[in-house]
This record gives C-alpha cells, structure tokens and sequence, in this order.
C-alpha cells in the first residue's frame, strides 16, 4: 500500500487521478475517508471518497495504486460506486474534524484539529488525534508553503486508543462502544470534571455511554444543577437505574432538587422498594444538617453473636456495602447498643461475644444536627463515622468522614464565578 | 421588597443583559450624535432595527438552548478551521477596538470631573483585572444586572430634557431618508452596526448555553430576547430625544453658536446647561458605568470564545501555564484596549474607521454562518428556521451588507 505515515490534512482536498493505464486524468478531489470499524483500537482506514462531477464516489483504500510528491492519490479504476452512508460508517473528516473529545489521559476536553495516520504493515489506521496548534496550522495550509515553521511547532498528539469520541447529533453517527469503556478508566471525580465541561446534550449523551455503576460514581461529584439537566434529558429508566447505584446521601440530595413529580416518578421507578423507601425518608432531611449527609448504608449486627460469625455476615454483606469499619450493634428494633471497629473485631478470638468486645459508651448524632457540629464531633473523637440516632436511640444512618469534610470545606472557587466561565472553570480549590 | 427585587432579577435574563451591552460607550456616543445632528428624525429607523434584532437574537438563543454550544464552536465544526480563523480575528479586532472605546468614553467622563486620563484608566484597568479574576462570580453576575439598569437612567435624562412629545411621537413614526446627504447614511450605518454588533449573538448564545437552557424554554427565552431588545431601543431612542431636545434645538436656533459633539463625554458637557447639572452627571455616569461594564465584559468573552473555537484551555481561575492563550488574549485585549487611549498621538481616528469597516464586514458574515447554521437539520432538527424568519433575515442581511460595504467603500475611498 503506497501511503506513508502522516496526517489526513494532507489528503483532503487533494486530487484522485487515474493510472497511465487508465489515462492519467484526474476524476475527482478527496472529501473524506472512511472507516468500517470505529471502535477498534486504532481504527483501519477502508474508502476513500472522492467528488466526482457526477456526485461523491467511493473506492476502496486498496484500489490505491501511488500517492503522488503532492499528496495526490492515483487510482486503479474510476471510482464508480456511489458514497452510501452506512449505519456504521465513520466518517473521519465529516464526523471527527473539528468535533470534540474527550482526551482520557489529560482527563480534558479538546478539540480534533487533525488525523495522525500511519501505514501499519499493509493497512492505513488512525493512530493519534492532533489537538495542537500545528495541526491547526496544517488545516490552513502553512505545511505547503512553510514546512519549516511547522516543524518548529509543538506536537499535542494523542494516542487514539486515549482518545474517547464524543458521538455528535447526527442522527446518522455511529454509537462508538469504545468510548464508554475508555471513560470507565477515568477516576469518577475526573470524569465528573469532563461531563460538566460537556453541553447538556453530549454530557447525556457520555452518561448513556457509561454503566450504571461509573455513572453512579461520576454522578455524585456533578453539581446539582448539571445532575438535573442530565436526569431530565437522560429518561426516568436509566435515570433511576442511576440513582439506585448512588451513595443514598447523595442520591437524596439529587432528588431533593428535582420536582416533587419528577421525584416521584423516579422513585417509583427504582426496583429495590425498600431502597425507595429509604430514599423518600432522606429526601425529607435538611441538606446540610446530619440527616441530610447520613447514608444508610451501614452494617448493623446482633449482641449475642460470635466475631466468627459476624466475620462470615461482613463477608456477605461487604461487596455490598461501602462503610465497613465500623459495625454498629443494635437489637431487634434497631437501638443502638452498642459499636465495634473492625479492627477489633479481627483481633479477638473467634468465639468471643460481640457483647463482651463493644464500646457501649458511643458518640451519636441527632438527624438535626448541623453539618459543622457533625464535623467537629467527628474531628473531636477521630472517628470515621457517627451514628444518628432518632430520639428514641435507634439508628437512621450514619455520616462518614468523606462526606462531612465535603459538608463544611467551602464551596469549590468553581461554583462562585460567573456563569459565563464557571462552565470551564472545574478545578476544586485547595483548602488550606 | 426582597421577592420583589428577586423578580425582577429573574425576569433580566441573557437577553437583557445583552441587549444593555449592546449600549456601550460607542452606542451612547452613536445615539447622542444621531439625536444631536439629526434631531428625532433619527429616531425611526430604530424600529426596523429593533425588528432585525429581535429576529437576529432570538435566532442566536434558539441555536444555543437547541444544539447546547456557542456560536463559536458551531462555526468551527460546522465549517472548519478557516472560517473559524477569520471570524475570530475579525472578533478579536473589532472586540479590542471597542474595548479601547470603552476606556476612552471612561477617560473623557472622568475628565469632565478633572481628573486626569493618566489615573482613572490605569485604576479602570486594574478595577477590571481584579474583579474579573479575583471577586466571586455570583457576585459580578449580580453586579451586571445592577449595572445593566442603570441604562434607566437615560430615560430619566431623556425627559429631564421637556422633549416636544408630540413632535418625537410625529417623528418617530414618519420615516424620511435623505439620501442625499452622506451624514445621514453615515448614522444608519452606525445606528445598524451599534445596535446589532456581531459581538452580542456570540454572547448571547454563550450566556444562553451557560444557563443550561433547552428547546423546551424557547418560550422563555423569546420572551426574555424580545424584552431585552425592546427595553435596549427604548434606551437609545431616549438618548436620542435628549441630545435632540437640548443640542439639536438649540443649534438650530443658534447658528453662529453650533455644539460640536466630538465624544461621549460632550453630550454630558452640553446637556448642563440646556438640561441642568443632575443630567450631566447622570449621563456621565452612565458613560462611565458603559465602560467599566463592556471593558470588564468584552475582553474575557473574547478571550473564551477563541479558546471555544480551537479548543484551547479556557478557565479563569487555572494557572497560566495552564490556559497560556486564554489569559493571553484577555491580558492582550485589556491591555491594548487601555493603552490605546494613553499612547499620545495614537491613530484613534483611524482605528476607529477600520473597527468599523471590520464590524461592518463582519456582520453580514455573521449573519449568513448563523443562517447556515440554523437551516441544516443534522445540527437544528426540527428547529430550523421557518420561511417568514429566513426571510426577515435575509432582508437584514442584504440591507446591513449593501448599507455596510457601501460605508467601507466610502471610508476606504476617503482614506487613499
């Protein structure tokens, strides 16, 4: 195959000729060129398009007999069939040039300004976006009539295989599956910071792209306000999918934001009833006092127990939960007796008695508790968790630490500014 | 007091925030010379203005809360590098050169008050850097809109200046273009280009795409892009009743005594007298209030869109080093903007003219991109512009192009 490495700028808009066989004349200009299987690592080039006098045509990349000293490709045949758009098409100039990306490891949002490709053994593949200013330059032509300036230029290139496409409105565009599991690899704050910077309509369109799980994850560092344009657009199905792999603190305070009609639709529509119960209760909470930062998440267990088998109910619970540190002993109706760390738990023997190991004397919390009193209570005892107790002593949930760190520092500098910029300005400050 | 406050912060949404940016120094200054010279015949073709701009800005909100991107980076993706790259430069130009009008209209107010150029731009300049990067941004939003109502304050003068009202209301709806008499096609162009600058869809859409709205709150925003354009026109027709209340009447009655108009802050100077003291300082407070409101504004939204269109980091509270262009071009367009108007002996005249003949070129585009834009189905769906609005715009463009190349042509030929 006679293409060398370089980039797709160089082609486009260049002319298709015939071989001697064939004349030598030209038939057309390049447009685009295509490609079959998107969501491949490093995609292969398989057509060209070529605009003929009678209409686009497309040939095939191996109908190409010699690229030309000036970029022009010279051809077996005519190029004779029509360029039909096909549902898995990608269009690499059409639907890649200019569109956005997300570039997974600068974990940032940036433009495609032009196509790195490299001959691979025989086959044409996309190997790296360029995002920088010499691709810019490239797109204006400089490279013809100044190649040495270029060369001083920068390379910002990135790897395809980091390089998560942004599926346009195009009702024709391709669904890239890729992108989803290249966004998975970002860790869930990260991620959270590309879907703010994102339109309303390609950050749904990023969340659809994601599992339940890592959207969940990303969910609960979004802002409010981004996490209710994104449910509205997103349809209450998956919306509530979401939802119910939240953190249910966090789940409360999305839906605490919406509409009662919304919140009842999407409640309705969570499968685990329990949960949704659960979460109705914690709606009703105060936003920055201990019950509206609480999760129910918790493991409780019963007095009369042995460590071995309450080791053998964690393990169950576990991959379930997420606070297991420390294990909350209550009775039947859930009054609190008594708490267990983990670590002391592991410690004793295994026949010991939960009753005989807990701490009966436990610092707890009321749901109205303020955040800043939850905070310094936990500060004060060097907890990682407290308990809020209802009046009658038996438990509502617990507040982690995480969460009531995130209840007091102040607000991100990102939310203060202007709307106008705030959009780009995600970084969460630095607490000193 | 407070709810009812909160109301009415609510309802000044994009549109009015726009529309009152649309009435800069260089507008009042534009509205002032109009009604001065021309008395309230100048007045009417503010309502076909009005007309286009409604049409124009609604076209821009509808593309923002359909597609949820600004106008910038649809013109990148929808036509390339190129196109980009001109639009942007032409912006970038033109931004900085209004931008440089916006300190000279806050030199000659403070001048009226003598203190020196010297001091009140360098304290303008380093008033706007500082709250731009360093005061919260709710709190700049709702300074805005404060800042935005001050606009009021020309109706006031307006009528502190007894208009003939029967006279303006006769005038207002009677048009009569005097063709033969350049200064009058002058001030349509410069009516045109002041009212619908190509700056405001740009911003408009961004602030729009900003708030998050959809299609579905078109509705709305029709409302808030109408009443901002129409309580912007109201504004620059009281300005021009007050200049052809005061100055226009009395030149016409005085012809050996004639009050020449050379900048903003002489219509302030020349209202003292015919229209009292608390007029001027109202209206120099307004100049200074326009100023500090646009130079705060203009540069920084530069700035973001050219990052917007070529995917440069864009982020006011990053380092440097992490956003080198953005803060590049917001430093770069404040700073020439200030010094501009510092440099003794600078060319302001002439810049002046080609800002213009670059915003008289700039439009037309504009206009025909957003038109592009808003026909194609793949980016609009099924809110594509309908036959009666492509036409008004059309209608606009053709009249804003023919009326826009003719004044370049005149300029240019005036220079060679």
């Amino acid at each position: 195959m006679p293409f060398r490495d370089g980039y797709l700028s160089e082609f486009v808009g260049r002319s298709a000729v015939l071989d001697a066989a064939g004349g030598g004349n030209s038939v057309g200009k390049i447009v685009d060129f295509t490609v079959g299987k998107p969501d491949d690592a490093f995609p292969r080039i398989d057509g060209i398009v070529v605009k003929t006098m009678y209409g686009e045509r497309s040939v095939p990349v191996s109908d190409v007999v010699d690229v030309d000293a000036n970029g022009s490709i010279v051809l077996r045949h005519a190029p004779t069939l029509p360029a039909q758009p096909d549902e898995s098409t990608l269009y690499l100039v059409k639907d890649l040039f200019d569109k956005q990306i997300v570039d997974v490891d600068g974990r940032k949002v940036v433009r495609i300004n032009d196509l790195e490709i490299a001959n691979t053994g025989g086959t044409l593949r996309v190997v790296a976006a360029d995002i920088g200013v010499a691709g810019l330059l490239r797109r204006l032509g400089v490279n013809r009539f100044a190649p040495q300036l270029l060369e001083r230029v920068p390379r910002m290139l990135i790897a395809w295989d980091n390089v998560a496409p942004l599926t346009d409105t195009s009702p024709s565009q391709v669904q890239l599956s890729v992108s989803g599991a290249r966004l998975s690899r970002l860790h869930p704050s990260e991620l959270a910071d590309i879907i703010s910077e994102l339109s309303t309509q390609d950050a749904t369109r990023v969340v659809k792209q994601l599992d339940d799980e890592t959207a969940a994850d990303a969910f609960e560092h979004l802002d409010a306000d981004v996490q209710q344009s994104i449910i509205e657009d997103l349809g209450a199905d998956r919306a509530a999918d979401i939802i119910e792999e939240m953190d249910s603190d966090d789940a409360a305070d999305l839906l605490g934001e919406l509409d009662e009609d919304k919140r009842a639709e999407l409640l309705s529509k969570i499968e685990d009833r329990d949960y949704a119960d659960e979460l109705e209760d914690l709606v009703e909470y105060e936003p920055d006092t201990a019950g509206g930062l609480m999760t129910t998440d918790y493991v409780w267990i019963f007095p009369h127990r042995t460590t071995a088998a309450t080791i053998a109910k964690i393990r169950d619970l576990g991959p379930e939960t997420e606070f297991i540190y420390y294990l909350y002993v209550t009775d039947d109706a859930r009054k609190l007796l008594g708490v267990i760390s983990l670590r002391t738990l592991l410690l004793a023997l295994p026949t010991a008695f939960i009753h005989k190991l807990m701490d009966t004397d436990v610092v707890s919390v009321s749901p109205d508790t303020s955040a800043e009193d939850v905070a310094s209570t936990i500060a004060r005892y060097d907890l990682l968790a407290v308990p809020v107790l209802d009046a009658e002593g038996r438990v509502l949930g617990i507040v982690t630490v995480d969460d009531a760190i995130d209840a007091i520092i102040p607000e991100k500098i990102a939310n203060s500014l202007p709307r106008f910029v705030r959009h780009h300005a995600k970084k969460p400050a630095v607490a000193n | 007091m407070t709810r009812r406050l909160l109301f009415l912060l609510s309802i000044l949404g994009p549109g009015f925030i726009t529309a009152s940016a649309g009435n800069d120094v260089g507008g009042i200054f534009t509205y002032s010379v109009a009604g001065a010279q021309f008395g309230y015949k100048a007045i009417w073709p503010l309502i076909p203005i009005a007309v286009a701009l409604i049409v124009v800005q609604e076209m821009a909100a509808r593309m923002g809360a359909v597609t949820g991107k600004g106008l910038a980076a649809l013109i990148r993706e929808e036509f390339g590098v190129r196109i980009a790259l001109l639009t942007m430069l032409g912006l970038f130009f033109m931004n900085t050169f209004t931008t440089s009008a916006e300190f000279a209209g806050i030199a000659s107010a403070s001048e009226i008050y003598h203190i020196s150029r010297y001091i009140s731009v360098p304290l303008s300049l380093l008033l706007v850097f500082f709250a731009v990067l360093r005061v919260s941004g709710k709190l700049i939003e709702r300074i805005f809109v404060v800042l935005s109502l001050v606009y009021v304050t020309y109706i006031v003068s307006g009528a502190l200046a007894h208009p003939d009202w029967h006279q303006v209301i006769h005038d207002s709806f009677t048009p009569s273009i005097d063709t033969h008499d350049p200064a009058y096609v002058g001030m349509l162009v410069a009516l045109i280009g002041t009212t619908i600058s190509p700056y405001m869809q740009f911003y408009l859409q961004s602030a729009i795409v900003e708030k998050g709205s959809r299609a579905t709150d078109l509705l709305a925003l029709r409302i808030d892009v109408t009443n901002g354009s129409v309580l912007a026109i109201i504004v620059a027709a009281f300005m021009i009743i007050a200049n052809a209340a005061t100055i226009f009447i009395f030149n016409a009655a005085h012809p050996k005594h004639q009050i020449v108009v050379n900048q903003a802050s002489d219509v302030a100077i020349a209202l003292a007298p015919l229209a009292g003291k608390f007029a001027e300082d109202l209206f120099a407070f307004g100049i200074l209030n326009a100023g500090l409101f646009t130079a705060a504004v203009l540069p920084l939204s530069t700035a973001y869109l050219v990052c917007e269109a070529f995917g440069f980091e864009a982020a006011i509270d990053r380092r440097f080093r992490e956003a080198p262009v953005f803060f590049t071009l917001f430093a770069a367009g404040l700073i020439i903007g200030a010094s501009l108007v510092l440099v003794p002996g600078a060319p302001l005249l002439q810049l002046s003219i080609a800002s213009q003949v670059v915003q008289g070129l700039l439009l037309p585009l504009e206009l025909v991109l957003m038109l592009i834009i808003i026909n194609r189905a793949r980016v609009m769906g099924t809110f594509r512009n309908t036959k009666f609005a492509n036409a008004i715009c059309w209608a606009t463009i053709i009249i804003v192009g023919v009326i826009a190349l003719y004044y370049t042509f005149t300029q240019v030929a005036g220079i060679l």
